[in-house]
């Protein structure tokens, strides 16, 4: 059932976003062919012809929806390559990044969040609750900047652009992750500059969820510590770290757990600042070159991708539910 | 991007008893629990410190082999030279794809033999005829013949890209194995210009057609190597495409075949990088050279890294249309004087910063047949009042249509489009500022909708022919309903310029051409910008190209 509403809500997405884009005021043709080519009837008619603008826009739909089902997403109007495999070249990038912020903020916001509950309106929780606040309220695209200007230019601390050095040998090509492939061939030398370069993208990446996670942690964990049974279990002798692991952070996971997810899906969507201003090469990058030529077939495989991982984390996070509380009952 | 969500922050309402104890035994819950997370960050921490990826190249540059690194903000399409027609695609093709001629030295003056040993043109400017270099071979080994020369021009002609134009009206013939021979229908002084151009660059045609390449017409539809060519180049040049991706980086290895002199740098890795992000790399060292400062960035960095800074072969221009039905204000010629003597034009340098020039004339200031300097229209507020009022207009208002989201070489047109409104309502004319996305302006300039346009215009090839397209019933002017029949006067002169061979006819036509089109044109010629090029010092033999920024292959 929930496959279902998942498969409708993705065919809903492409016809939005094929809507969407081709709402856009602007002509492929005149994004793509240059001033003399443009004049050109034949140039303009080949282009057109190879790209399939000369049918009308529910035909192109269809075609397009077709071609989908097949497992064909088109071909880029900017690469000349087939949409899948551009992606199939951007995503590992991305999602390496993605991940590595995630945890970053998985692990940060909710530690902070949990420091910030039990120090309740002690020097730690004021501290953190305005690190959230800066971290919620800065702009991306600034934070990238300064971030680059400081740590990287000024203090010479991490090298940033690229996710290596340029020149450097990527490693052997088994998941896509630079990290995790010089991992699994054991090459630690390639592993530690992929690594070094991707901490600086991730945190800046994950700086905006780590305020939200931080808050929204330190408010589910609030509301858990007033329980009777945390009292009960504290009254019973329990170590606090158990208390807390157990009796406060289980029943916080839930709200934790769905604000992860949503963030997790708005970190594909941040990348695309963060991976234009500090030169890492993913599906950012991709998308934002995509829309600037008006590439249509790609700006829709970007977007599928970017819904179909929305759609896929709901779906984890709704069954995850049911793992963490029982009271919980999938129909 | 990301939104603001609604952010819960529940101060919570527990009622549980909080004695000191219960809250310090809490917080000793917390250090433990943060022990592990703190291990494994260092572990990761100490990882990357000692990291360093494996090179397949002494990485430190210089003449002994190494990577250049170049930063610039991509303008890329296709590394297929026969599609290739944009900056950053002419950059990267040049030194992977010999030429028949080429520029040396960043004179775009004389073009010079490179695939061919010399040339020869007829009088009548009809036949041109290019002995090939026995020694040139492509990166593969095999010679370089006429064959290929023929076979590349041909499917350049049929795919119909944007680089097609360059051979209008040339027909390609192999004289024998080592001797082509273009013919014109008309005469064409020209061509040789043209020839240099990268996106004539020379394939290997036995090897192209093996993968799906095409030089008989329909190459447009049934070409299919230029997926192939964009992951393995088959030119002639001192460097191959090792690897190729449109929104990230080209990279360039040394081809150890090259014919001619072998270049010093063993790979060069061109990047795609923002502006700004340029500016702190260079200086880092993280790479060596930047494309795309713009000159407020320069004058940071002069003194910690060598700077190039001159004008560009981009002419950026004002137009008011001359066709009355679009608009009755701009088509009348003394309201198109008043504009032109009531610009400042000191006052647009200044928007574009140093090492932009005014532009005399539509044709850039390095080109044959360029005007004087001394020849530049002069702002003369008087001049255009008398103008204003001579055309009976009283305070008119008119739109000014720009692209917003364009910065060229550092200028951004809302800028510029500003400084026009501020210049001109000096001298009593309203403009009403009409900014829209460049994909939106592009469709009403072009389809010549509107009443006044700010645009630019970078050269296709570096002569002066290439700016008949704003004479009149041509390109461009007829975006500025400037129609074939406006002005006999300078179409006559236009006709003259195109008609010209020698060089000495040449120059003298071109510019009373420019004279006359400054006198009676809907055109405003108003700046060249700056091209800024920044590079580490330990780059030697830096020159400015105006057509592809950098001579790669001969850097040390």
């Amino acid at each position: 059932m929930r496959l279902s509403i998942g498969l409708l809500l993705c065919v809903g997405i492409t016809v939005l976003a094929f809507v969407l884009t081709h709402s856009v005021p602007g002509d492929p043709v005149a994004a793509n062919l240059g001033d003399r080519a443009q004049n050109d009837p034949a140039a303009v008619a080949a282009f057109k012809e190879k790209n399939g603008l000369n049918d009308s826009l529910p035909s192109q739909y269809f075609t397009y929806l077709g071609n989908l089902l097949h497992g064909d997403m088109g071909t880029s109007q900017q690469t000349h390559r087939a949409v899948w495999d551009d992606l199939g070249d951007k995503i590992p990038a991305s999602l390496e990044l993605a991940l590595f912020a995630i945890v970053l903020a998985l692990v940060i916001g909710v530690g902070l969040g949990i420091v910030a509950a039990v120090t309740r309106n002690g020097w730690p929780d004021r501290v953190i609750r305005v690190v959230s606040l800066a971290g919620v309220s800065m702009p991306v695209f600034w934070l990238a900047q300064v971030a680059f200007y400081l740590f990287s230019f000024k203090l010479g601390w991490i090298q940033a652009g690229g996710r290596l050095s340029p020149g450097a040998i990527p490693p052997d090509e088994i998941t896509g992750l630079y990290t995790l492939d010089s991992l699994l061939v054991g090459d630690t030398g390639t592993f530690g500059e992929a690594f070094s370069r991707m901490i600086l993208p991730a945190c800046v990446l994950a700086a905006f969820n780590i305020g939200v996670l931080t808050r929204f942690t330190r408010a589910a964990v609030l509301e858990a510590l007033g329980n009777d049974y945390v009292r009960a279990a504290r009254a019973k002798g329990l170590p606090e770290s158990t208390v807390i692991r157990r009796h406060v952070l289980r029943p916080a996971l839930t709200s934790i757990l769905t604000v992860a997810g949503l963030t997790f899906g708005g970190m594909l969507a941040g990348t695309v600042l963060v991976e234009n201003v500090l030169s890492w090469p993913g599906l950012g990058q991709y998308a934002y070159k995509s829309a600037l030529n008006l590439d249509l077939p790609s700006i829709m495989g970007v977007c599928l991708f970017v819904a179909v991982v929305y759609v896929v984390i709901n779906l984890l996070v709704d069954l995850l539910y049911g793992v963490i509380d029982p009271r919980i009952r999938l129909s | 991007m990301q939104g603001n969500q609604a952010i819960g922050d529940n101060s919570g309402s527990t009622t549980a008893g909080r004695s000191a104890g219960s809250r310090s035994a809490r917080r000793r819950a917390v250090r433990r629990a943060a022990a592990p997370v703190a291990v494994t960050v260092a572990a990761a921490m100490m990882l990357a410190a000692c990291g360093g990826a494996k090179k397949n190249t002494d990485d430190k540059g210089g003449g002994g082999g190494g990577t250049l690194v170049v930063d610039t903000s991509f303008s890329l399409k296709t590394a297929d030279p026969g599609r290739t027609f944009e900056p950053t695609g002419i950059m990267v093709t040049r030194p992977v794809y010999d030429t028949l001629l080429t520029f040396a030295n960043g004179d775009v003056t004389k073009p010079v033999p490179l695939l061919a040993s010399s040339y020869e043109a007829s009088p009548d400017a009809k036949t041109f005829t290019f002995p090939l270099r026995s020694e040139a071979k492509f990166s593969d080994g095999t010679p370089v013949t006429a064959k290929d020369v023929v076979f590349s021009f041909n499917r350049v002609k049929n795919l119909k890209g944007n680089p097609a134009f360059l051979l209008d009206g040339v027909t390609a013939t192999a004289k024998d194995e080592h001797t082509v021979v273009l013919t014109t229908a008309a005469a064409d002084p020209a061509l040789p210009f043209r020839i240099a151009t990268p996106a004539l660059g020379v394939v290997n045609s036995k090897t192209v057609a093996a993968h799906g390449g095409s030089d008989a017409a329909g190459a447009d539809q049934g070409d299919k190597a230029e997926q192939f060519l964009n992951g393995d180049s088959q030119g002639s040049g001192p460097y191959k495409i090792t690897k190729y991706d449109v929104s990230t980086e080209v990279i360039l290895t040394r081809n150890e075949n090259y014919w001619g002199a072998k270049p010093k740098y063993a790979k060069v890795v061109v990047r795609n990088v923002p502006a700004n992000t340029q500016q702190l790399n260079v200086l880092s060292g993280e790479s060596q050279i930047s494309l795309d400062m713009s000159p407020d960035q320069a004058v940071k960095v002069k003194g910690q890294a060598q700077v190039l800074q001159q004008p560009t072969p981009t002419t950026a221009f004002l137009f008011t249309n001359d066709n009355p039905a679009i608009s009755p204000t701009t088509s009348n010629k003394d309201f198109q004087e008043a504009v032109r003597y009531g610009l400042d034009y000191k006052s647009l340098l200044d928007v574009a910063g140093a090492g932009s020039a005014q532009a005399a004339g539509i044709v850039p200031s390095f080109f044959t047949g360029a005007l004087d300097p001394g020849k530049a229209i002069q702002r003369d507020v008087p001049r255009a009042k008398a103008a204003l009022a001579k055309a009976g207009l009283n305070n008119p208002s008119v739109d000014l249509y720009y692209a917003s989201d364009v910065t060229i070489n550092g200028i951004n047109f809302g800028d510029l489009a500003a400084r026009v409104q501020a210049n001109l309502k000096e001298v009593g004319i309203n403009v009403n500022l009409k900014p829209a996305p460049t994909q939106t302006a592009l469709d009403s300039y072009r389809n010549g909708s509107e009443a006044m346009g700010l645009w630019w215009w970078q050269a296709d090839y570096p002569d002066a022919s290439d700016y008949l397209a704003f004479t009149p019933g041509e390109l461009v002017s007829l975006r500025a309903g400037w129609k074939a029949e406006a002005n006999p006067e300078v179409s006559g002169l236009a006709q003259k310029a195109k008609t010209a061979t020698s060089d000495a006819e040449r120059v003298t036509a071109y510019k009373q051409l420019q004279e006359s089109m400054n006198k009676t044109g809907p055109f405003m010629p108003l700046l060249q910008p700056a091209q800024v090029i920044a590079a580490n010092n330990s780059v030697k033999n830096l020159r400015y190209n105006p057509i592809w920024y950098i001579d790669v292959d001969k850097l040390g």
